[in-house]
């Protein structure tokens, strides 16, 4: 242990000494230092970051997500290993990359975090946050679906800054007392565009992604490849009348559908499967083309490499994993014809029981991270009926 | 009388270094930025242009987002000052022992998160909430009558927010009136009514400007209550701000955006400082 | 006479309007603490005291909770301490760009919390500093200073400068001035100044948001992200219990005030 932690201070030491010393010193020198110094607590910078390397942070979603991977992956791994897992709840996608992007040291605050969809993953590559994951220290990935990890790979030339760790969908979910299963079926992805539930429907708009790729799916078009962009557009402008609301969050999703202030929406599968747990009249449709993502663990750069992929070892352990799973409703990454699922997360929607992730259309990330910022702005037109 | 001359900058310096530290020379930033461009990845690239500038006032849709917040802000502080200003008289003339206690009252909302208290109006105005479910049961109404998601219910939500401030910025301004004043106008014949009118209102005005100012701007600087009670087209300005810095990581066109923003309410709270501000009201009171 | 009297219960009734109105949402909060289910509306679905269990084993919010009492009162306490002095020097004293300064004072909150945010992160990492609880503070402490400001200065324009010069001429030191005549004056305004720090640090979201580490995280922080999934009923047990020692503490203590200034009569 103690041999650890003189080598963990040696790399500390030098990476103090390598780089970005120049401003810092600069700053000193130049006197605004006193006042610099004193409100980011400079002078124990060092001593801060030879305590922190005695420690790494995983930000998660909070809530039973990180109640989950405390009980059966930090705590374990802060006793085997006499390393602080301090686990943070971030409050969102976007918000997590703009703090990300922000930050200094890399690697300082920001170590692993469970984030979503490829195109993120996409994301913090071309941002240049991305390190190469040793495997072989990883021995746990053995489990994981092959799938979700060549995903991956095909975006790191090959190499993995991330573990997958679950999978969900974008589903469409609707309230069964209200519409039949027959009829939800049968309607598929145009349930969500159906005139006689003016004013019952709802969606997320915070993501132009998933409205765009059910309105691709409506208008009979391969959402990773909109030919007819401009029908796209049509369609949505025209939905904007029938809906009521627009939700923001998980939590707004859950508390629409629960009190029935709206009939169909799109929804995340995890909380379509938290209302039914509860005994809600909620059903959930999977139509063809069913928008798919996973979420993975990312590490990200500056990380001490040995203590992330020691955690990331004990986080795909099949009993942390599948605590999460229970506790946030999705399914984990682990290969179910590998290791025993058990039956209540075998029941979770997205779930599938091949491991081979046949037919899950994941959004393309190139595809949609280039037209990210163009799209975005067009669709927040299209919301405010403009 | 050099020694005068030198006293308030030294009970300004803190201030003036904490603001001067971590406000002003953040802001520079974001000026600064708003002429950077936008890499296709989310990284931003130094440049000098007026792009972004450009981009806003391109057609209508972003500068109509701007003036639909001034409206909205507009009609807020009203709301306010009708809703706040009577219980900041009560609590200024109330001579019951629970007075400190409805003080603290009024506080009260802020120990349960905005976000909480913005969400609980969707149990009390939707369409099973608390009112519909009560007028149903009553046999009042056949179909739950639609509140939320409009921008009556943004309203709502942004009073909930923000009568606190109004009540206590009036209240503050009352309390410290003198009270032979309006003892001395009700001695010259003045009634009940008309001392107030002569000489506590007056005398409150810089409480209520007070107020109003921070209301007005603590509008224009919100997102929760668009996002959580408004309909699709009740976003303002601060929401747009928000999902350009944060949404699509365009760090550029929001700091622009933030720049318009911020000059616009520059504008507004220095012409108010200089014509109606309080230092202004005090130098006319102190010249009597 | 009569005329004045039913104003005066007018003013009341009105008044007691607009508190019912301020408190609906909390009352409801408050009462679906007691919900068993995650999801209840009304009608209620029976009552129970298990969210209330679970908040007393979630080492989580009861952490952000202790960092949000922290956070919070040293907020207040140095915010009026520097902002009470800012304020004496605008109102009191004449000089070249007071207009100017008074403005910038009071820009923070001119500034969207979205923007504020990301700009002093910029800052920081153009100075090549890690973030830190200190940081945190001090932004908080800017974030809170027009409220002392406004405040304080709106009482200060009520104050007569005559108590002070009297004061001053009769051999008092200005720091003796202050101590023995302003700030008692002053004291109810610095009290209202303190408890909006407080409950502005205690209640902030966006900035807290991007200048909290991972090791000094605040309640709303932790309901920004349990939106994702679904804000517990724990937190409307947290908002419960607040309310009750809230409400509880300044009527016991005034209680037993009362008691003791009673036994002493006797």
């Amino acid at each position: 242990m103690t041999k650890d932690l003189e080598k963990r201070l040696d790399n500390v030491y030098e990476s103090y000494k390598e780089g970005r010393i120049s401003r810092r010193d600069f700053v000193k020198f130049i006197g605004i230092s006193g006042a610099a110094l004193g409100l980011t607590g400079g002078p124990f910078g060092l001593v801060n970051k030879a305590f922190a390397s005695k420690s790494i942070t995983c930000h998660s979603w909070g809530g039973s997500t990180s109640e989950a991977l405390r009980k059966f992956a930090f705590d374990p791994f802060t006793k085997a290993t006499g390393i602080e897992v301090v686990d943070a709840a971030f409050a969102g996608m976007d918000a997590f990359l703009t703090q990300v992007k922000a930050s200094y040291p890399p690697g300082g605050e920001f170590n692993i975090a469970h984030l979503s969809a490829v195109y993120d993953y996409a994301r913090y590559k071309a941002l240049g946050f991305n390190v190469v994951l040793d495997e072989s220290k990883i021995p746990n990935l053995k489990n994981v679906m092959k799938k979700m990890i060549d995903t991956l790979k095909g975006i790191t030339d090959g190499n993995l800054s991330a573990v997958p760790f679950d999978l969900g969908q974008t589903g469409i979910a609707y309230n069964t007392d209200q519409i039949s299963k027959a009829k939800a079926e049968e309607l598929g992805a145009s349930l969500l565009y159906e005139k006689s539930l003016k004013g019952k429907l709802g969606s997320w708009g915070g993501d132009f992604r998933t409205n765009m790729w059910y309105a691709a799916l409506h208008t009979g078009q391969n959402p990773n490849n909109i030919k007819d962009v401009d029908a796209v557009w049509a369609v949505l402008k025209e939905q904007r009348e029938l809906i009521k609301k627009y939700w923001a969050s998980g939590s707004e999703l859950m508390s629409l559908l629960a009190n029935g202030d709206i009939y169909a929406t799109v929804a995340w599968s995890g909380r379509v499967a938290g209302l039914q747990k509860q005994g809600h009249p909620i059903g959930y449709l999977a139509p063809d083309g069913t928008y798919s993502w996973m979420e993975y663990m990312y590490v990200l750069k500056g990380t001490d490499l040995n203590i992330a992929q020691k955690l990331l070892n004990f986080m795909l352990e099949p009993e942390a994993a599948i605590a999460v799973a229970k506790g946030q409703s999705y399914p984990p990454s682990l290969d179910p014809t590998k290791v025993d699922i058990p039956e209540e997360v075998q029941k979770l929607p997205a779930f599938d029981p091949t491991g081979k992730l046949n037919g899950y259309q994941f959004a393309d990330p190139d595809y949609w991270n280039s037209h990210q910022l163009e799209w975005a702005e067009k669709w927040d037109r299209i919301r405010a009926g403009k | 009388m050099k020694n005068k001359s030198f006293r308030p900058w030294l009970l300004l310096s803190p201030s003036l270094t904490a603001v001067f530290l971590l406000l002003v020379v953040p802001v520079c930033f974001v000026v600064v930025y708003s002429f950077w461009l936008r890499a296709p990845s989310g990284a931003d690239i130094p440049a000098f242009q007026f792009g972004n500038y450009a981009k806003f006032f391109a057609d209508f849709f972003y500068p109509g987002i701007l003036l639909k917040t001034i409206r909205v802000a507009l009609e807020t502080v009203f709301f306010c000052l009708i809703m706040g200003y009577i219980p900041a008289y009560f609590f200024y003339k109330t001579e019951s022992k629970f007075k400190p206690f409805l003080m603290i009252l009024v506080m009260l909302p802020f120990w349960i998160s905005f976000i909480i208290r913005t969400l609980s109006w969707i149990n009390i105005l939707g369409d099973s909430g608390m009112i519909n479910h009560f007028f149903l049961q009553m046999g009042l109404i056949k179909e739950p009558f639609a509140m939320l998601y409009n921008e009556g219910a943004v309203i709502m939500g942004l009073l909930q927010y923000l009568l606190p401030f109004m009540i206590l910025n009036i209240y503050v301004s009352l309390d410290g009136i003198d009270n032979s004043l309006t003892e001395a106008a009700k001695g010259l014949g003045c009634t009940e009514w008309q001392a107030f009118r002569e000489v506590t209102l007056p005398l409150s005005l810089p409480g209520v400007s007070a107020g109003c100012l921070l209301v007005f701007v603590l509008t224009c600087g919100t997102y929760l209550p668009p996002m959580i009670l408004g309909g699709p087209g009740d976003e303002l300005i601060a929401n747009l701000i928000f999902k350009r810095v944060i949404g699509t990581l365009d760090w550029p066109f929001g700091s622009a955006i933030s720049t318009i923003l911020m000059g616009l309410l520059a504008v507004i709270v220095y012409t108010y400082n200089k014509y109606m501000g309080i230092s202004q009201i005090f130098n006319a009171l102190s010249k009597e | 006479m009569k005329k004045i009297i039913s104003g005066w219960s007018l003013i009341k009734i009105y008044t007691l309007l607009v508190y019912i109105w301020m408190f609906a949402p909390i009352v409801v909060v408050v009462v679906l603490a007691f919900n068993p289910q995650q999801f209840g509306t009304f009608p209620m679905e029976g009552f129970s005291f298990k969210w209330f269990v679970k908040l007393a084993h979630n080492s989580t919010i009861l952490d952000a909770f202790k960092n949000s009492m922290v956070l919070g009162s040293l907020t207040a306490i140095f915010s009026t301490a520097i902002g009470v002095p800012a304020a004496m020097a605008f109102i009191r004293y004449d000089f070249k760009g007071k207009d100017f300064l008074n403005t910038l004072l009071i820009a923070p909150i001119m500034v969207p919390e979205v923007v504020l945010g990301v700009a002093l992160l910029l800052f920081i990492r153009w100075l090549q500093q890690p973030k830190s609880f200190a940081l945190l503070l001090i932004g908080h402490v800017v974030l809170t200073l027009p409220y002392v400001l406004l405040i304080v200065q709106a009482r200060l324009v009520g104050i007569k400068k005559e108590y002070e010069e009297a004061a001053l001429s009769l051999g008092a030191s200005p720091f003796q001035t202050f101590r023995e005549i302003t700030f008692p004056l002053l004291a109810p305004a610095v009290f209202a100044g303190m408890l909006f720090a407080f409950t502005i640090s205690f209640d902030d979201v966006t900035a807290t948001l991007f200048w909290a580490t991972a090791h000094n995280q605040t309640v709303p922080v932790q309901i920004f992200s349990m939106l994702r999934n679904s804000i517990s009923p724990e937190i409307n047990a947290l908002g419960a219990v607040m309310i009750v020692l809230t409400i509880s503490i300044p009527l016991f203590a005034g209680y037993i005030s009362r008691k003791f200034a009673k036994g002493v009569d006797k």
